[in-house]
Order: C-alpha cells, then structure tokens, then sequence
C-alpha cells in the first residue's frame, strides 16, 4: 500500500513539473524584450528634422544673421526630445565659424554622437549661406 | 514532505530556470542574427513608411477638405506644398474621433495598403499649456478670477509669451499679453452684469519663435451654475474652413459664435441653419496660431458654451499599441511638423508581428 502510494505521489510530481516546465515556454515565448533607446540613425534623423523645420520661412537664417544664437538654442531645445542633447557650429561659405558662442543644451559627452550636417540658406538679399554642424546625444 | 518531494521540486525549479535563461539569451544574442533580411531592415523599413504618411499626400490628395469622402491612399501631406513635413489642416482635423468627419482607422489602414503594418499618430504641440483656477476675489461689481498658467515641456519651464481670452454671454474679451517663464499668474476680472459660465483661452507663444504656439482653456462658473463637459449641447466639426454645430439638445438656441487666435478675433458668420445643425464660416488668420472657434447659446435657461480647435489638435489616431509590445515589434519616431502656420510634434508609431 505504502509503495503503491509512493508511485501515485511520483506521477503527480511529474505531472506537475511537465505543466510547470510548459507554462514556462509558453510564457516566455511571448516575453518582449523592449528597447527605448534612440537609435544612432534614428537620432541624426530627429536632428535633420529639426533643422528643416526651424529653417522653415528663413527662421534659422535669420536667427544667424542677426547673432540671436540664445534664440537659435532656446528654439532647438524646444523642439528636439526631451533628453536629447546638441552642440551646434555654424560656418559661412569660406568655412569661417561665424557662432562667437558656444550653442549647446548641455555640457557633458557621451560616447554615442551622431553628427548632422545642413545647408540653410537665407530668403533676404544679399544671399548668404552657411553650413550648419551639429552633434548630437542622449542625456545616459 | 519527504526528502524525494524536495528534490524534484528543486530540480524542476532549476530546470525551469535553465529553460528561461537559454530562451531569454537567445532571443537577445542568437536570434537577431537568424531573422531573414526583413526582419534585419524592420527599422529602417518602418522608418520610412512614417515619413511617407507626413511627406505624401495621399490619395485624393484633397480627401481631407472633403468630409464625405475616404482616403484610397494613406497620406497627410499638403498637396502642392513645395515644403516637407508640412501636413493639411483638414486631413489632420479628419484624425480626431470627435469630428464628425473623421476617418475610421479601419479605413485609414485599408488605404495604408500594407496588411503587416499597423500603425498610430498622435500629433500635440510643442508644449502644453496648463490652467488652474487659484483664487477669486469679490468686488463691487466685478469678479476678479486668478489663474495659474504653467507652460512646459515634459514637465521643464517654457518661456512663453501669455495672452488670455474670455468668453462668456455676448461678452468677449482680452488680456494683456504677458511674459512668462514657465509659470505666471493672470488676473481675470469679469463684470457680474455678464452671464457665465466662461470660458478662458489662454495661448502661448515660444519667447524665440512665434510659430512654435499653444493653449489651454478653462471653463469655470461666473453668476451660474457648474459648467458642464464639452460636447454636452452641441458637437463641433470643423472642416474646410466651415464649422458644423450638431445641435445634441432639442431646446438649443445659437447665439455669437467667435474664433480666436493668438492676435485676433472675429466673429463667425453663420452660412446655413437647420433643426440640428447650423454652418458657420471660419475665416482664414495671418498669424500662426491654432483657431479655437467658441459658439455661445442657451438650452431653455441655461447659458453654455462650447469650443473646439482648428487643426483639432492635439489628437491620438490609430492602432492602440499598449497591450500589444508582447505580440509586435513596435517602433515610434518623432518628426516635428507644420499644420497651418504652427510647428507641432507628431509621433507615428508603427508596428508589426514580431519576427
């Protein structure tokens, strides 16, 4: 009798370690491995996007022109993400640096930077161009 | 328990967590490296199919001015905009479910075109402007309200510049505009020979940029009862430059209807009334700014007034992807864009079963 229970006690052992060992393939099939980190490519897009916009109507041009560069960073922080950080170089067409500032959101570095480069070009005559840097970074 | 019991529990725990650990490494390690090209390009593929929905117009590439028709291409582009990222007014105001024009998402996802792919938009701007009423002083003749205005970004100051409007029964008026540096109080001082309840507007207006605008509003209770929740006597749906009134309540009467932006105001122009509906005719404003129309009028003794935003922004479309990060890859990216005269975010958020 004691034996015979034993092999009863066996079966439901197994029983339960066989429903235990599928309910953790089941659920771990459908375990989501989250990522929301911005990707380097995805980060130069949102950077580029920026500056199309804020260029939009000679805004960006302007803001050059007239030495506003606290203007061009107000704006570009507002409209980047949240955690996003830029550090920005202006040049004009003979590759002078024309920003007598430093225009960044943020001081400190990181190891991931993705670098977005950009013409704009102004609306007023005389005509002038400059080259746009910008680096960019998330907050770690 | 016997000592047997013990160790069969015990070597299945460990089985299990061997089982796990090997499933969760190689799905983090070894299964990137297995997927077929696709799945390899799901980013930059996904990535491109959001720029597509704000660069292309869609087809019609009016199907946003007309309320009646559905899109047969999936696209919010202005059409003949020589400008990227620049989204029509209509077919954005055609993405909220509270128009009665808007388009369903089952029909925005049949002209997608892509059976694989479901997707979301939710387009807000730039920074939010919130009210609070924090305090009301009685005088002779006069009621002075006190509000708090905040205007942030994820929670971060925004310097703005404020200018508040207030309406209520046949009365319209104007604040001064106010700097702030993220937070400002404003004094609103209302006549008691005026009905309520009111309704404050307030916008904000980026220090540096003038296209970059938002608002906020807040109806509260001046010589009347409690206000009630928007949509309660009549439903409004701008579109095209018209603004439709459903009346909701039979005993409804209209009386001014007003649109109000950052430096103007007007009054609208009613072009049609029936029973349950009348069309009023939006004018076309210089300055960027969103239009929020208000249209004023009594349901047997009781004033209201209702309002709405043109583009009706901000507004959530589409796929709701919350329960679903087990069963899809979902990828969001975020493009600022331009509605009308003023720059908002959009976020498109697109997603597909899991490789």
């Amino acid at each position: 009798m004691k034996n015979a229970n034993k092999g009863q006690i066996r079966i439901i052992e197994a029983f339960f370690a066989v429903i235990i060992i599928f309910s953790a393939f089941a659920v771990s099939a459908n375990l989501s491995v989250s990522n929301h980190t911005i990707s380097h490519e995805n980060l130069a897009s949102i950077g580029l996007n920026s500056l199309v916009e804020l260029d939009r109507d000679g805004y960006f041009c302007k803001y050059i022109t007239t030495g506003n560069f606290t203007a061009l960073r107000e704006a570009l922080s507002l409209v980047l993400p949240t955690g996003v950080c830029f550090n920005l170089t202006i040049y004009d067409t003979q590759m002078q640096q024309v920003n007598t500032e430093i225009i960044t959101n943020s001081g400190f570095g990181s190891q991931d930077i993705a670098t977005v480069e950009y013409v704009s070009a102004g609306q007023d005559s005389p005509f002038l161009c400059y080259i746009v840097h910008m680096q960019l970074w998330v907050v770690t | 328990m016997p000592a047997v019991s013990v160790d069969t529990f015990f070597a299945c725990t460990l089985m299990v967590i061997v089982v796990l650990s090997a499933m969760a490494g190689a799905s983090k390690i070894i299964l990137p490296y297995v997927n077929n090209a696709v799945g390899l390009n799901a980013p930059e593929r996904y990535e491109q199919l959001s720029k597509y929905v704000l660069l292309s117009a869609g087809a019609p590439s009016d199907w946003g001015q007309n309320g009646q028709a559905d899109p047969q291409v999936f696209g919010l582009g202005k059409a003949d905009s020589g400008n990227p990222y620049e989204l029509d007014v209509d077919k954005v105001t055609r993405l909220n479910d509270e128009n009665q024009y808007s388009v369903s998402y089952a029909d925005a996802f049949a002209s997608f075109g892509l059976p694989d792919v479901s997707f979301s938009l939710e387009i807000k701007p730039v920074f939010e402007v919130i009210t609070n009423l924090t305090a009301i002083f009685d005088a002779d003749n006069i009621t002075v309200y006190q509000f708090e205005i905040l205007t942030e970004k994820d929670g971060a100051p925004v310097s703005a510049e404020i200018k508040c409007r207030i309406i209520a029964e046949s009365y319209l008026n104007t604040a001064d505009t106010i700097p702030s540096d993220g937070k400002v109080y404003q004094n609103i001082t209302i006549p008691d020979s005026v009905n309520g309840p009111a309704l404050l507007v307030a916008f904000a207006r980026h220090a540096y940029d003038d296209r970059i605008v938002s608002y906020g509003s807040y109806a509260f209770a001046h010589n009347s009862t409690e206000t009630e929740t928007r949509g309660t006597y009549l439903k409004l749906s701008p579109l095209n430059y018209l603004l439709n009134a459903s009346i909701v309540h039979p005993e409804t009467n209209l009386s001014e209807a007003y649109a109000v932006t950052f430096d103007y105001s007007a009054s609208l122009e009613q072009v049609s009334r029936s029973n349950d509906s009348a069309v009023y005719q939006i004018p076309r404003f210089l300055d960027p700014s969103p239009v929020v129309i208000v249209l004023t009028g009594r349901n047997s003794t009781v004033f209201f007034a209702e309002w709405v935003a043109y583009p009706q922004v901000p507004t959530r479309f589409g796929a709701d992807f919350t329960n679903s990060a087990s069963l899809s890859s979902i990828y969001a990216f975020t493009y600022m864009v331009k509605v009308g005269s003023v720059i908002y975010r959009c976020t498109v958020r697109l997603g597909g079963p899991r490789e």
